[in-house]
């Protein structure tokens, strides 16, 4: 592995440990968001540091269960239990969006038993419409003035074009490693490209960039891997756990593309403010990220469509969490059109927060080999 | 306390009957017919402004789980990959879209025409009629609302965008029904829900009587006249015999009991179990009775709505009410009603679907008791699958709490 990929898998590993130095260090203000539909733009802009929140792979949910009952999804519970357990103490505050149900009742009880000075809920609309992003816009307009009551500065219109510009360039290095698995033998793994975007959510973003532009340098010298055989696509919600990418890797197939909140959803398409002012430029963008709880089951499927075949994918595999309301609703019918429109086979798994690899993979390694005997 | 198995209700739940019963009727025979979502829906009144019949699915759920139905048509969603964790109201509503439909209660819900969505509530709503929209492939018309966790505080801008979204939803409507919504239509819908709503607030006070007048199972029976024909005179009568019922009851003094029966005014949080109807005739039997429930109280009815103004009285509607708020907001107003309706004890009902109902229910339930000092009992289980709930449990830990009360 290279010293710059290793770093990146270290950062998420040892996250925590990474920010409360850079929070010492720098003693730039760090602020959680949730989801990839936060527009961190904003917050960046504000001189913050905006942290994506995913749970740490740590020990059992012991304390959240308190608050948060055990039928909301685990991701989000989880969260919550190392807020209040003090595995977050770097943060000065979080901004939580209107996104699946569970990140709204993250936001409830995270104001009613609030550790940190700061904290807003963003209203993402459900829709696409003018008047959806003319709201948005103002609903950003909203967050940008709680942002500048808690810094005591102005965000100015520049430092929003610079917050955009910075923004839009690691999203656009991210997009062109995710490009290097459509390969046909890929010279980066899928549980590489998921470090590499994950590791995206905690550090700086210019610092972020500057090693992806290394890394693309050094990647672009390695040699081809093996061939994919078996070429997957996963989808699901917030599929976090790195562990679950490893094992399907092992069980020798390819991740050529996926479809979760903390992969392509992320780094889909820049924000373009040539045309209008930055805050509505940044509100056409977000709500056209295609999550499952803002997004129609067309349109999703769509995006998946686009995907499957721009990288020949042989199969699709479903991951979705436990009590993740808005994945398993759209997941019928999805798993119908996407073996009806391109014949191909899918599994459902269901995750949740350090779930037992071990009968996921039977599962997956039998999927696998029936791909395998298929010829891929 | 009584010795009484079985009180009589109040007469007006017949009355209530027969409006449910025509109801049912009109959804198999008038056309266009539309699928429209419980949470307080502005469309209700614009469908029948414009002669679209609207038809519930979550009533029809709630009528299939008294019927003891869900267990069939949760497990044909399920069969379907519908999975148990999405809310028993869909899995129903999804089982019965697949069912054979032999017999269905009321003659079924019919095959709608359109789709009548609004996001106040859930998650669910969005992705539920989203995919009754991949199934029936019928035009949808969708009114997107943001959440408004600070009701005094929400912004200009929220009803802003609302009252465009309404007035978007109207002329689609309009395409869709072939008619003009004029402004006096939709301003007399407007009117006679408005009406509905002031005579609820009037029913509602009078549960603070003692002896309460009615029981909860008699107010929910009158919540269908507030969902499902706001905007209809029909609506308007209905709810005027109930109100004039209830009120000659707390003149004359008589109640579920006696002022001297009447063992204890209990609240309760969220859904009731619907497959389990009897459980507050087991609570008449020990002398408890339930004058107030955040269910009742607090989802619909909470708009005034001014038929001078419409649009705004609509996208208003689509805004408030518990489900698109928050617990804090509920916990502050429970605060106050608990002490206004002489409440001594809460059941509340961690209900595994409705979690907007449910989650953070430990949390608000701890507050109470230490501001009001008030002995308090959570139920774990589901408004509608059966399957989940455990009767033995429920009634074992009902029974402690009743010991202990007293
Ligand atoms: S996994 Fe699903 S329910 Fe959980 S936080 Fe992500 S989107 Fe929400
Ligand atoms: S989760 Fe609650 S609000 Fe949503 S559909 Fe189910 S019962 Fe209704």
């Amino acid at each position: 592995m290279s010293n710059i990929l290793e770093h990146m898998a270290r950062v998420i590993q040892d996250a925590s440990m990474v920010l409360s130095k850079t929070r010492e260090e720098t003693g730039c203000k760090m602020i959680g968001i949730f989801h990839p539909v936060v527009p961190e733009e904003l917050i960046y802009a504000a001189g913050l540091r905006p942290v994506r929140l995913f749970p740490y792979i740590d020990d059992f949910i012991t304390e959240g269960d308190a608050h948060l009952q055990t039928y909301l999804c685990s991701n989000v519970r989880a969260v919550w239990d190392q807020v209040i357990k003090g595995k977050y103490s770097y943060f000065d505050g979080a901004i939580i969006p209107r996104s699946c149900e569970a990140v709204t009742f993250l936001y409830q009880t995270w104001k009613r038993h609030n550790p940190y000075p700061f904290i807003d809920y963003i209203n993402v609309p459900w829709k696409r419409s003018e008047n959806a992003i003319d709201f948005f816009a103002k609903e950003l307009g909203r967050i940008k003035n709680d942002l500048e009551g808690f810094t005591g500065k102005e965000i100015s219109e520049d430092s929003l074009h610079n917050a955009i510009r910075v923004y839009n360039r690691n999203r656009g290095l991210l997009r062109k490693v995710c490009e290097l698995k459509k390969a046909e033998s890929p010279i980066i793994s899928s549980t590489e490209t998921l470090k590499v975007v994950m590791s995206s959510f905690i550090l700086d973003k210019e610092e972020h960039s500057g090693l992806m532009e290394q890394l693309l340098a050094e990647l672009s010298k390695r040699s081809q891997g093996p061939r994919a055989k078996v070429r997957l696509l996963v989808t699901g919600g917030c599929v976090t756990d790195a562990r679950l990418w490893e094992m399907i890797e092992d069980c020798g197939a390819c991740v050529v593309a996926d479809d979760v909140n903390n992969g392509s959803r992320s780094v889909f398409t820049a924000v373009n403010d040539t045309m209008e002012g930055p805050l509505t430029a940044l509100a056409r963008r977000y709500v056209m990220v295609p999550c499952s709880f803002n997004t129609a089951n067309a349109d999703r499927f769509t995006y998946i469509s686009e995907m499957v075949m721009e990288s020949n994918v042989h199969g699709v595999i479903f991951a979705i969490n436990r009590n993740c309301e808005a994945e398993k609703f759209d997941y019928p019918n999805l798993d119908l059109k996407i073996r009806e429109k391109f014949d191909l086979p899918t599994l459902h798994i269901e995750t949740d927060y350090l779930t037992d690899m071990a009968p996921l993979r039977t599962r997956v390694e039998a999927f696998i080999e029936m791909l395998n005997a298929k010829g891929g | 306390m009584t010795e009484k198995t079985k009180r009589e209700r109040p007469a007006f739940n017949k009355i209530i009957s027969a409006a449910i019963e025509s109801h049912y009727n009109n959804i198999q025979t008038n056309r266009p017919m539309g699928y429209a979502l419980m949470a307080p829906n502005p469309l209700v009144e614009i469908a029948y402004a414009a002669g679209i019949q609207p038809a519930f699915p979550e009533n029809y759920a709630a009528v299939s789980a008294v019927k003891h139905l869900s267990r069939k048509y949760c497990e044909t969603a399920e069969a379907h990959n519908y999975a148990p964790d999405i809310c028993s109201y869909c899995r129903n509503n999804l089982g019965y879209v697949y069912d054979s439909k032999e017999n269905p209660p009321f003659g079924g819900l019919g095959r709608p025409d359109l789709l009548l969505l609004t996001s106040s509530a859930c998650t669910h709503y969005f992705k539920w009629w989203d995919a009754l929209h991949e199934i029936y492939k019928i035009p949808m018309i969708y009114i997107n609302t943001p959440r408004v966790m600070e009701p005094q505080a929400m912004p200009d801008y929220y009803l802003a965008y609302a009252i465009r979204e309404i007035e978007a939803a109207i002329i689609q409507v309009e395409d869709i029904a072939g008619t003009k919504i004029t402004h006096e239509k939709l301003s007399q819908a407007v009117t006679l829900s408005g009406e509905v709503v002031d005579y609820w607030h009037k029913l509602l006070d009078l549960q603070k009587a003692e002896p309460c007048p009615v029981n909860l199972t008699d107010i929910s029976n009158a919540l269908f006249v507030l969902i499902a024909l706001v905007g209809k005179q029909e609506g308007v009568d209905v709810i005027k015999t109930v109100y004039d019922e209830t009120k000659q009851r707390v003149t004359d003094g008589i109640g579920i009991f006696t002022k001297e029966e009447e063992k204890h005014r209990l609240m309760w949080i969220n859904i009731p179990f619907w497959f389990n109807l009897g459980l507050f005739g087991y609570f008449e039997k020990r002398g408890c009775v339930f004058p107030l429930s955040d269910y009742t109280q607090y989802i619909w009815g909470t708009t005034k709505m001014d038929g001078a103004k419409p649009i705004e009285s609509l996208a208003r509607k689509a805004l408030e009410g518990e489900l698109n708020s928050s617990l804090d907001d509920q916990i502050e107003k429970m605060l106050v009603d608990i002490k206004e309706y002489h409440i001594d004890g809460i059941i509340a009902h961690s209900n595994r679907s409705c979690r907007v109902l449910s989650v953070g229910i430990p949390d608000a339930v701890k507050v109470i008791q230490k501001e009001l000092n008030l002995p308090s009992l959570v139920l774990d289980g589901d408004h509608t699958d059966e399957r989940v709930y455990s009767d033995a449990n429920i009634m074992n830990r009902i029974e402690a709490f009743l010991e202990m009360l007293g």
